[in-house]
């Protein structure tokens, strides 16, 4: 059951519809004074079917009809502002609420990283809130923690991913704070319980934190210009970031975080009396484990003080980092990475790591400006010069692939629990969500893959970090399947795979192989298919015979279901789709 | 040659898998778990395995000095904070679960140093020199490896492990006063996880597309006259290591058939059509489109299509299914048992080995990794483990080409480990974190084992009048550089000097030359 936003869509087709919802601040169909209405009409009609699909290619985990169209009556601007009303469905309250279900009929139940997938399939397939739910994954393929270490607990990362998707649109100082202060974070970076240094012993406190926030969550290893490319001292070569010392400065603040307690105790720091919601709650200070002595970092000094102070220490270290003048240029262009292209021009990045520095309205730091920078900027939205470019553009994600299935193709759950599971199988997708194989991600940012053409061009391209010979393979064989067959395991009382798609828009085209294809061309090609591609297809599909009228409906229908599933499967197959431009 | 024990090699695969055993003395263990097989292997193959421990090992605690001074130094270092990790002297024995340790003072659980007995020593047979800092009380200086790795040293006193000491990633010979003052040049962003695998694997910084495993192959390629695809292979996923200017690593996965077919690709139809499985084929391999991103996707794909059905077709050679099957591995803190994800991907490399002959292939680099080693915190309840897997890994890959077919391939084969660095000598109150040089083994026939190669550090933090000219902080400087450990191995691989100087341009910075280790 979803809150929030309804839509209510009249018509198709065409250029004027009108659109209500409830909710907060959203708009209430087109009622305005004639000016602006001039803008917004113009606005409107610069959009076509095919721009709008690629830039929901972008924005969203599939394209469908009903976003196409209100891409086209809203454009870009409005339709992202929108995006950044419409609240997410919680992840921790599902949970929650699934193992209320399973204890009911099962006292020892228990939560596995299943369920956590489960609440990432149903968000990504149905979620209204599409863009939330794209930037999400990007955030936490950036602030990485991973369900594939056992410290990690699947409600613990529930919570996690849902502070994710709630700061995807607010400062970035919130973003890091609430990712400092998350108990999953906590456990996965190893800082929760981390001790102040003891100089009798020499033991010094654990800079797993400190080393990685910085490396890889904030300002990164080099210094860089607002362009992202590296700052050059006078001997040609970069500069870096910080040094170990920094790091074991920095260390000695992330000092006296532990397990949440409403009373916490020297017990409570040591995780004894465990309040049972100390993996969803942000952890608490205690300052009697926090270091006193002098702090040192990034040119920073926090002196030596008598009586410990944990928020006051925290607030100046991720002040001083979030003031760093990397932030804008590093995570602005790791977002364009995600959602956009692998290899954004200078120009590109020092324009969204502008808006990172000041929206407009003097505030660093606002993530729904960076969003709509980087997803309105020309550079994202000129087709014809992405079409033109050799390099242009990036892998989708493995998992976003199966995404698009299930929205363009309006798959639907049977248990209403999208029973995919694990999916990290190098046969399988090599890849599921909030699974990393390290706090590295699944994809470096500057990975350069050997041996290729876009080595041989200098060219990043992160996704092909999960491109082998297996994992290609893999995918190849998931998607034959899930296509075909739907995938998940029959759930209690259904019969056949938990996800699957009757293909009920595709279905009426299948006798006429130039509409399906055109069709298919409009939801995973955004209109660029190849006319090759196209042919290729099309004889393969069209090979299977439709029987005449004096057949049985079921036996027609069977027909056109194998043209459909065909199409779609050699469609999803070809690396024009894979690749997204 | 000491007499065999007779064992054939169903009971060689059990013991090897029994993980940890008691501290017993290890000449009596399995000494002679040795060629089995009448004759040797290939004259002219070559295997070469990387085994990569990702996340940074603490070498620390894998071999020890057990000098008086190195040890109480040690003890100092790491029996402290909340779950000490300093392991147990020479000789202690395992402390009961639930009782007192006389020794720490804490309870005794599965998951606690006391709990698994002494170190274990081993001996050089090259005395190790006594190096400044550390009193010379007693020469020659004595050393141990962690209680987990027992398996490992019947492979030792046979002779087919070696020890090196102290390696890690330089530029040049660098001491504490030039580290200090940073007057000379250092391995760039070291203690970056990503970075310094990128270093020990291909010599540069994240962003790196040529490796070592992959040059060095290069330079033998020209012997791969049939199915050169199968000369840079890694079972564990994309490695920088294994990619050449001409060699391109190639991916397997540990299934039964290693190469994963593409379903449709090879049926008469798909969905009833018969022209689907060519246009499959034509689709996925098409590489002509003007897009990098297209082309070199497709380019994979067809490399992956190509390659299934010769690979896959060989694993059914008698050679390959005679392998003995990947022994059961207990965690013996937990008591559960585990996938030993090492020897599953080693099962797979000798399986490949196994049918180099009927493939063609006279030279091949092999990668094969696990992670799990960055102990920042729970070092007690991970390293062990971690360690526990290697020891059986080894056992089973050395047993598993002891007889291939008859013929004894050990000879043929060198497996070495790596790792990003090790760790911070002191603790962080039950871990450790980011460190430099460290410690790390050598397998094979042709392994002058038995010994220990490069320069066993001085130990301990700097203390009031004590400093360590081995130690920065918390970190070992290295005194053997992955350029000499890594060229010496290419060496046995066939690589002439002049190459060697290309791949490993620091090489010449070295006045230790290449090592002695084979």
């Amino acid at each position: 059951m979803r809150s929030g936003w309804s839509w209510t869509v009249a018509a198709v087709g065409g250029a004027s519809l009108i659109l209500s919802g409830c909710g907060n601040g959203g708009g209430s169909g087109v009622s305005r004074g004639p000016a602006l209405d001039a803008a917004a009409a113009s606005a409107v009609v610069a959009t076509t079917a095919t721009d709008a699909a690629r830039f929901l290619t972008q924005a969203t985990y599939g394209v469908t009809d009903a976003d196409v169209t209100s891409v086209q009556s809203l454009g870009f601007a409005k339709w992202i502002a929108n995006q950044e009303t419409i609240p997410q469905e919680s992840s921790q309250a599902y949970l929650d609420a699934r193992l209320a279900a399973m204890v009911a009929t099962n006292a020892k139940a228990t939560l596995n990283s299943s369920n956590f997938y489960e609440t990432f399939w149903l968000n990504a397939a149905t979620g209204q809130d599409q863009l939330r739910e794209r930037v999400k994954l990007a955030l936490s393929e950036i602030f990485v923690i991973s369900l594939a270490n056992p410290v990690v607990d699947t409600r613990g990362a529930g919570a996690y991913y849902d502070m994710l998707g709630a700061d995807a649109f607010v400062n970035f100082r919130t973003l890091l704070q609430d990712v400092t202060l998350h108990p999953m974070m906590g456990k996965y970076l190893t800082s929760l319980g981390n001790l102040k240094e003891n100089t009798i012993t020499g033991q010094h406190p654990d800079e797993n934190y400190a080393r990685e926030v910085m490396q890889l969550m904030t300002i990164g290893l080099f210094k860089l210009n607002p362009d992202g490319s590296k700052q050059l001292d006078s001997s040609g070569n970069p500069i870096a970031t910080y040094s170990q010392t920094d790091i074991s400065g920095l260390a000695k603040v992330f000092t006296g975080m532990s397990y949440y307690s409403p009373t916490p105790t020297s017990t409570t720091f040591y995780g004894g009396a465990r309040d049972p919601n100390w993996d969803v709650t942000p952890m608490s200070l205690y300052n009697a484990y926090h270091s006193i002595s002098e702090k040192d970092f990034l040119g920073q000094t926090i002196p030596a003080t008598a009586t410990a102070n944990t928020a006051g220490d925290l607030k100046i270290a991720l002040d001083t980092l979030f003031n760093h003048p990397n932030v804008g240029p590093f995570i602005g262009r790791q977002l364009i990475q995600h959602l956009v292209t692998s290899n954004p021009s200078p120009a590109y990045v020092s324009r969204v790591a502008a808006v990172f520095n000041n929206n407009g309205a003097g505030v660093r730091g606002d993530m729904a400006a960076v969003i709509k920078a980087i997803l309105t900027d020309d550079e994202a939205r000129n087709t014809a010069s992405a079409q033109a470019n050799i390099n242009y553009g990036k892998l989708r994600e493995p998992v976003v692939r199966v995404a698009n299935w299930m929205r363009s193709f309006g798959a639907a759950s049977q248990s209403g629990h999208w029973l995919v599971g694990s999916t990290s199988a190098s046969t399988s997708l090599d890849q599921s969500a909030l699974t990393a194989g390290s706090v590295f991600n699944f994809t470096r940012p500057g990975y350069i893959p050997p041996n290729t053409k876009l080595a041989a061009a200098g060219q990043t391209a992160p996704e092909f970090q999960l491109v082998d010979e297996v994992a290609t393979a893999g995918y190849l064989n998931t998607m034959n399947s899930l296509i075909h067959n739907g995938i998940g395991p029959a759930p209690t009382g259904g019969s056949g795979p938990d996800i699957s798609s009757a293909y009920s828009n595709e279905l009426p085209l299948a006798s006429n192989v130039p509409n399906l294809m055109a069709r298919l061309n409009q939801l995973l090609f955004y209109g660029q298919m190849s006319a090759t591609l196209q042919a290729k297809i099309s004889s393969a599909v069209s090979q299977i015979a439709i029987p005449s009228s004096s057949a049985t409906a079921a036996q027609i229908s069977a027909a056109q279901l194998k043209r459909v599933k065909l199409a779609i499967f050699l469609s999803m197959a070809s690396a024009q789709y894979i690749h997204q431009r | 040659m000491s007499d065999k024990l007779h064992f054939n090699r169903r009971d060689l695969v059990r013991l090897g898998g029994m993980g940890l055993t008691t501290a017993l003395p290890f000449a009596t263990q399995f000494a002679a778990m040795g060629a089995a097989a009448s004759t040797v292997g290939p004259s002219d193959y070559k295997a070469l395995v990387c085994m990569f421990w990702y996340g940074g090992n603490d070498a620390n605690n894998t071999v020890l000095a057990t000098d008086a001074d190195s040890w109480s130094r040690y003890w100092l270092a790491r029996n402290a904070g909340a779950d000490p990790i300093a392991l147990m002297p020479v000789g202690t024995k395992p402390v009961p679960v639930g009782q007192i340790s006389s020794i720490t003072g804490r309870t005794v659980t599965k998951a606690v140093p006391d709990a698994w007995g002494g170190v274990l020593p081993f001996a050089p047979k090259t005395p190790q020199a006594i190096p400044a800092g550390t009193k010379a009380t007693s020469a020659p200086r004595t050393f141990a490896v962690h209680p987990f790795l027992a398996p490992i040293l019947p492979l030792y006193s046979a002779g087919r492990l070696a020890v090196l000491a102290n390696v890690g990633t330089l530029i040049q010979p660098t001491t504490k006063a030039q580290y200090l003052a940073k007057s000379v040049s250092l391995p760039v962003n070291l203690y970056s996880h990503n970075d310094q695998q990128s270093e020990w694997q291909a010599g540069s910084a994240e962003g790196a597309t040529i490796g070592y495993g992959g040059l060095i192959a290069d330079n033998e390629y020209s012997l791969n006259t049939a199915n050169g695809i199968f000369t840079a292979i890694s079972t564990s996923g994309n490695a920088v290591f294994l990619s050449g200017q001409t060699v391109v690593q190639y991916q397997v996965s540990t299934n039964a058939q290693p190469a994963v077919l593409i379903n449709g690709t090879t049926a008469s139809n798909i969905d009833g059509s018969s022209l689907a499985p060519q246009t499959l084929q034509s689709i996925i391999t098409d590489t002509t489109p003007a897009s990098n991103f297209q082309s070199d996707y497709a380019a994979v794909v067809a490399r992956s299509l190509k390659a299934t059905g010769i690979l896959n077709g060989a694993m059914s050679s008698a050679l390959v299914t005679a392998l003995p099957a990947v022994p059961t591995y207990t965690n013996q803190i937990t008591g559960n048992t585990e996938t030993n994800s090492l020897a599953v991907q080693l099962a797979t490399v000798a399986r490949i080995i196994a049918a180099s002959q009927a493939l063609g292939v006279k030279r091949q680099v092999f990668f094969i990794s696990m992670s799990g080693f960055d102990t920042h915190d729970t070092q007690n309840a991970d390293q062990p483990n971690n360690l526990g897997k290697i020891a059986q890994a080894m056992t089973y890959f050395d047993t598993a080409l002891s007889d291939v077919g008859g013929a004894d391939y050990r000879p043929n084969v060198t497996l070495f480990t790596a790792s990003d660095f090790s760790r911070t000598f002191t603790t962080n109150g039950d871990g450790t974190d980011h460190a430099w040089g460290g410690h790390h083994f050598i397998l094979g026939g042709a392994v002058k084992g038995g010994d220990m190669y490069g320069q066993y550090p001085t130990l301990g933090v700097d203390n009031g009048a004590f400093n360590n000219p081995n130690m920065v902080g918390n970190a070992l400087i290295p005194t053997t550089s992955v350029d000499q450990y890594i060229g010496t191995l290419g060496r046995w691989f066939g690589v002439s000097d002049a190459a060697l100087n290309t791949i490993f341009p620091n090489l010449k910075n070295f006045p230790g030359g290449y090592l002695n280790f084979i």
